[in-house]
C-alpha cells in the first residue's frame, strides 16, 4: 500500500493474470512432457521401437522451444508482474518462503540443464545414457511443482501458519496434497496435448498406435485431475467452499466457472479418447487444437476459481489484495490510511478531492482502473448518497475481520461483498473518497 | 535528501541473519554474471564479427560468432536460471528499494521480459539457419539478438541505479526516462559491457587455443585465438579507463565511504584494479596466443578473479549509496536454519547431479548405430 502504484490500463491484475495464465501452461507442459518424453523413451529403447523414439525426440524440441525458453522466462516474468503489481505481497511471501524458492532454484537448473542436455544429444550418447538424462530432467521438474505447489496453496489456505508462523505449517497446508494431485494430472493432460501436435509428423503408419498410446496417457491424466479437483473443493473451508459450490452459492460468476471447468474436463476426456484412441486417424491440427482448447480451459477455469475464491485476499486471512495486512486493519480505521499510504498520499494535501483521489489509488487501483479493466467509472452510482452508502458497507465490513479470533477465519459468503476488501480508513477519509468517486460521474475525473 | 518515499520495512523478520543473505546474494550474482557476460558480451561480438566477415562461409570471424552463439544457446538459459537467485535475494534485502524503482521504470521493467523473449528466440533462428549461419539473414537475426541483450543490460543498470538512490525517486517518478541522464549511467553500462565483451573472446580465444594444440584446424583456430585476443585487449584497455571514470564519478559520500572502509572496501578493490592492469599488460606482451597458452589461461583466470572481486565491490556501492536510508532500518530475522541447511544440501546434490550428467555424457558417447 505504501508503495508506488503500476498505472496500467488493463489494471495490474489483470497484468499478473495474463502472464500467470501463460506461464503456468507451458510449465505443466514442461513437467509433463518430462515424464511422458521419458516413459516414451525408455518404451522405444526396450521395445527397440525407433517410432516412439522419434517421437520422443520431436517433442523434446517443443519442450525446448517452449519451456527452457518461454517457460523460463514467463517464470521470471510472474514474479516481475507479481512485484509491479502487489510488491508488498511478493515481500511478504519471500520473506516467509525464500528458502523454499532458492530450493526450487536448485531444481529449476537440473531442469534446464538436463534439458539442454537432454536436446543436444540425441544420437550423440548411448541410449541408456540418453534415458537415465530425461528421467533426471523430469524428477527436477517435478521437483518444482512439488516446492511451488506449497506457495501457491499457501496463499489460498495458510491453515496453521497463521497462528504459528511456522514455515513448513503453511507449506503442507490443508489444500497442499489435494491441490498436487490436480496438478499431476493436468501436467500429464497438458503433456500429452502437445506431444499429440509432435505426434502429427510420424510416419502415417504408426501415428495411430501412438496417438492410442498418447490417449491413455490422456485419460489417465483427466481422472486423476478429475480426483484431485474434488478433493480439493473439500478440502477447502466451508467459508471458501460455500462462495461456488453448494445448492445456495453465494456468488453466481464463481459457480459458473465451476461448471464450465468440470465441462471443459469432460469435453477433455471426451474428445481425448475420441481423437486420440477410438479415431486416432481423426487426429489433425485442427481438431487437436480444439483439444487443445478444451484443455486450456479447463486448467484455465480452475486457475479463475482458485484465484477467484482467493479474494479479497492475497494471502488468505494474513493479507488484502491492495497490500493491506489484515493486522494493519484496526490502527489504519483509526489513524487513517493516508499516513501509511506512502506513495500514494505524495504530496499531501487538504483538498478531500485529492485526498480521495490518493486513497483510491491506495486502496483500490490494484484491481480498479479509472476507464479500463473494473473500471471505476462505470461502477460509481450517479446518487452520492448511494456511493457513500456502498463505501459505508464496506467501512462496516472491517468489523468482521477485526473481531475475529486468532487463527479464525471470516464466512465470506455471509459478507456484503465478498470480493472486496474492507475500506480501511477513517470515516473523514470514506467522505473524502465519496467526494472523488462523485467527480467521475460529474465531470468524468478530471483529477 | 528526501526520505519519505521509502516503503515500510516488511513486517515479517528475515528467515536468517542478513549476513547470510548478503553472501548468498553476491555468489549467486557472480554466477549470474558469468552466464550474463557471455549472452551480453558474446552476442555482441558474435554480432561485430559476422558483419566483419559478411556472413562468409568459413571466414574465420563467421566461425567465431558462430561457435559464440553456439555456447549461448545454453548461455542463454543459464543467465535467466542463475538470474532467478540474486533476483530472490536482492529482494528479500532490499524489497523497499527494489520494489519502488522498478514500478518507477515500470514498462521498462516488464518490457526487458519482452525484449528477452524476442533476443532469445532471435538466437535460435539464427542457429536453425544453420551454424555457421548462411548469409546475411543470419546477421540480421544476430544483430537483432545482440540489440536485444544490450536494451535489456541498459534496463537493468537503470533499474539498479534507481533503486540506489531513493533521493531522487521523486525526480525519477515525475520522469522515469531522466535516469539514463544519471552522471554515471553510461559509465556503469560500459563497465558491464565491456567486461562481457572481454571475458567472451577470452573464452573462445581459450577454445580455439586448445582445439589448435590438439591439431584441429590450426590455421582456422590461430587466426581465431588471434582475433579474439585483440578484443579482449581492446576492451580490457577501454575497461581499465571506464572504470576510473566510474570511480571518479561516483557520488562523493559514496566515494568516500569506499576509502574510508578499510580493508573490507580497499582490498577487494585495490586486487582489482592491480589485476585489471596486470591483464592488460599480459594481453598486451602476446601475439600469438596460440603459442602462449600459459598467458591464455592466466588472462582467463585473472579476468574472472577481476569479476568476482567487482562484484563484491559493486555490492559495497549499493551498501554505501544506500546507507542513509538503511541506517534508519533494523533488519529483524528470525532464522530458519533446518531449511537452510536443506537448501544447502540440496544445492551440493543439484550441482553434483548436474557434474554427473555431463560426466555420463562425456564417458559414453554414441558408437555404431546409435549415432545415427
Amino acid at each position: 500500500m505504501d508503495y508506488p502504484i503500476w498505472d496500467v490500463s488493463i489494471g495490474p491484475s489483470m497484468m499478473i493474470a495474463i502472464v500467470a495464465i501463460a506461464h503456468v501452461i507451458v510449465s505443466h507442459f514442461a513437467v509433463g512432457g518430462g515424464l511422458l518424453i521419458a516413459v516414451t523413451e525408455t518404451l522405444a529403447l526396450r521395445r527397440s521401437d525407433e517410432h516412439l523414439r522419434e517421437l520422443a525426440r520431436r517433442s523434446s524440441l517443443v519442450l525446448i522451444l517452449i519451456s527452457t525458453v518461454f517457460g523460463a522466462i514467463s517464470g521470471v516474468g510472474i514474479w516481475v508482474t507479481v512485484g509491479l503489481a502487489a510488491p508488498a505481497a511478493i515481500s511478504a511471501l519471500i520473506h516467509n518462503y525464500v528458502w523454499g524458492w532458492a530450493i526450487e532454484w536448485v531444481f529449476f537448473i537440473v531442469e534446464i540443464v538436463a534439458a539442454l542436455v537432454y536436446y543436444n544429444t540425441w544420437g550423440k550418447v548411448k541410449k541408456g545414457t540418453h534415458v537415465m538424462i530425461a528421467w533426471v530432467y523430469f524428477v527436477a521438474a517435478y521437483m518444482s511443482l512439488v516446492i511451488i505447489n506449497g506457495i501457491i496453496t499457501f496463499m489460498l489456505t495458510p491453515g496453521k501458519w497463521l497462528e504459528t508462523r511456522a514455515f513448513w505449517d503453511g507449506f503442507f497446508n490443508p489444500t497442499y496434497w489435494p491441490a498436487l494431485v490436480l496438478r499431476t494430472g493436468i501436467v500429464l493432460i497438458m503433456a500429452v496435448v502437445f506431444m499429440a501436435f509432435s505426434a502429427l509428423g510420424a510416419d502415417p503408419e504408426a501415428r495411430p498406435r501412438l496417438m492410442r498410446f498418447l490417449g491413455g496417457w490422456l485419460a489417465a491424466g483427466t481422472l486423476v485431475a478429475y480426483a484431485g479437483y474434488r478433493w480439493w473443493e473439500s478440502a477447502l473451508p466451508e467459508g471458501i467452499r460455500g462462495l461456488f459450490s453448494g445448492a445456495d452459492p453465494a456468488l453466481a460468476t464463481l459457480a459458473t466457472t465451476r461448471h464450465f471447468l468440470l465441462w471443459a474436463l469432460t469435453a477433455t476426456l471426451v474428445l481425448g479418447v475420441l481423437l486420440l484412441v477410438a479415431f486416432p486417424r481423426a487426429a489433425r491440427w485442427p481438431t487437436l487444437v480444439v483439444l487443445l482448447v478444451a484443455a486450456a480451459s479447463f486448467f484455465g477455469g480452475y486457475e479463475r476459481l482458485r484465484e477467484g475464491v482467493r479474494k479479497p485476499y492475497i494471502i488468505h486471512d494474513y493479507m488484502f489484495s491492495n497490500g493491506l495486512r489484515v493486522d494493519q486493519l484496526a490502527e489504519v480505521r483509526e489513524k487513517g490510511v493516508l499516513p501509511s499510504a506512502t506513495w500514494a498520499a505524495h504530496p499531501s494535501s487538504e483538498d478531500p478531492e485529492v485526498r480521495g483521489r490518493q486513497i483510491f489509488r491506495a486502496q483500490c487501483a490494484v484491481c480498479h482502473t479509472l476507464d479500463g479493466y473494473q473500471s471505476i467509472k462505470a461502477l460509481v452510482p450517479e446518487d452520492p448518497d448511494m456511493t457513500y452508502s456502498v463505501l459505508y458497507t464496506l467501512y462496516d465490513m472491517s468489523d468482521a475481520y477485526t473481531s475475529l479470533a486468532p487463527g479464525a477465519t471470516v464466512d465470506k459468503s455471509k459478507l456484503d461483498y465478498p470480493f472486496m476488501p474492507p475500506f480501511a480508513g477513517t470515516e473523514e477519509e470514506m467522505e473524502d473518497l465519496t467526494a472523488y468517486l462523485v467527480t467521475l460521474v460529474s465531470n468524468g475525473g478530471g483529477l | 535528501m528526501n526520505g519519505n518515499l521509502v516503503p515500510a520495512l516488511d513486517a515479517t523478520p528475515l528467515p536468517g541473519p542478513p549476513w547470510l543473505f548478503h553472501v548468498l546474494l553476491v555468489f549467486t550474482f557472480v554466477l549470474h554474471v558469468l552466464f550474463m557476460n557471455l549472452t551480453l558480451g558474446g552476442t555482441i561480438l558474435a554480432a561485430f564479427s559476422q558483419v566483419f566477415s559478411g556472413g562468409k562461409a568459413g571466414d574465420y570471424r563467421t566461425v567465431l560468432a558462430s561457435r559464440l552463439m553456439g555456447i549461448n544457446v545454453y548461455g542463454i538459459s543459464l543467465t535467466i536460471t542463475s538470474g532467478v537467485a540474486p533476483l530472490l535475494f536482492i529482494q528479500l534485502l532490499y524489497g523497499q528499494y527494489f520494489y519502488t524503482a522498478t514500478i518507477l521504470l515500470s514498462w521498462m521493467w516488464f518490457g526487458f521480459l519482452v525484449i528477452l523473449i524476442l533476443g532469445y528466440y532471435a538466437t535460435y533462428v539464427y542457429k536453425f539457419r544453420g551454424v555457421p549461419a548462411k548469409g546475411s539473414g543470419g546477421t540480421v537475426w544476430l544483430c537483432l539478438s545482440a540489440v536485444m541483450f544490450l536494451l535489456i543490460a541498459m534496463v537493468h543498470v537503470a533499474v539498479n541505479l534507481v533503486h540506489a538512490q531513493p533521493g531522487k525517486w521523486a525526480a525519477f517518478a515525475e520522469d522515469p526516462w531522466s535516469v539514463l541522464g544519471d552522471s554515471t549511467y553510461v559509465v556503469r553500462l560500459l563497465h558491464f559491457v565491456l567486461a562481457a565483451i572481454a571475458m567472451s573472446a577470452l573464452v573462445i580465444v581459450y577454445w580455439a587455443v586448445r582445439r589448435a594444440k590438439a591439431g584441429e584446424d590450426v590455421e582456422l583456430n590461430t587466426e581465431i585465438a588471434s582475433y579474439a585476443w585483440k578484443w579482449a585487449l581492446l576492451m580490457t584497455a577501454l575497461q581499465i579507463a571506464d572504470g576510473f571514470a566510474l570511480l571518479m564519478l561516483l557520488p562523493r559520500d559514496v566515494l568516500l565511504g569506499l576509502m574510508r572502509g578499510g580493508a573490507a572496501t580497499m582490498v577487494p578493490l585495490s586486487i582489482a584494479i592491480l589485476l585489471g592492469i596486470g591483464l592488460l599488460m599480459m594481453l598486451s606482451r602476446v601475439q600469438d596466443p596460440v603459442a602462449s597458452p600459459k598467458m591464455v589461461h592466466g588472462s582467463l583466470g585473472t579476468l574472472l578473479l577481476v569479476i568476482a572481486l567487482m562484484s563484491v565491490t559493486r555490492h559495497q556501492v549499493r551498501i554505501l549509496y544506500l546507507e542513509p536510508m538503511t541506517s534508519n532500518f533494523t533488519l529483524e530475522s528470525a532464522p530458519q536454519w533446518g531449511n537452510f541447511l536443506f537448501f544447502a544440501v540440496l544445492l551440493v546434490a543439484g550441482l553434483w547431479t548436474v557434474f554427473y550428467m555431463v560426466q555420463q555424457v562425456m564417458k559414453n558417447p554414441a558408437t555404431g548405430e546409435e549415432a545415427a
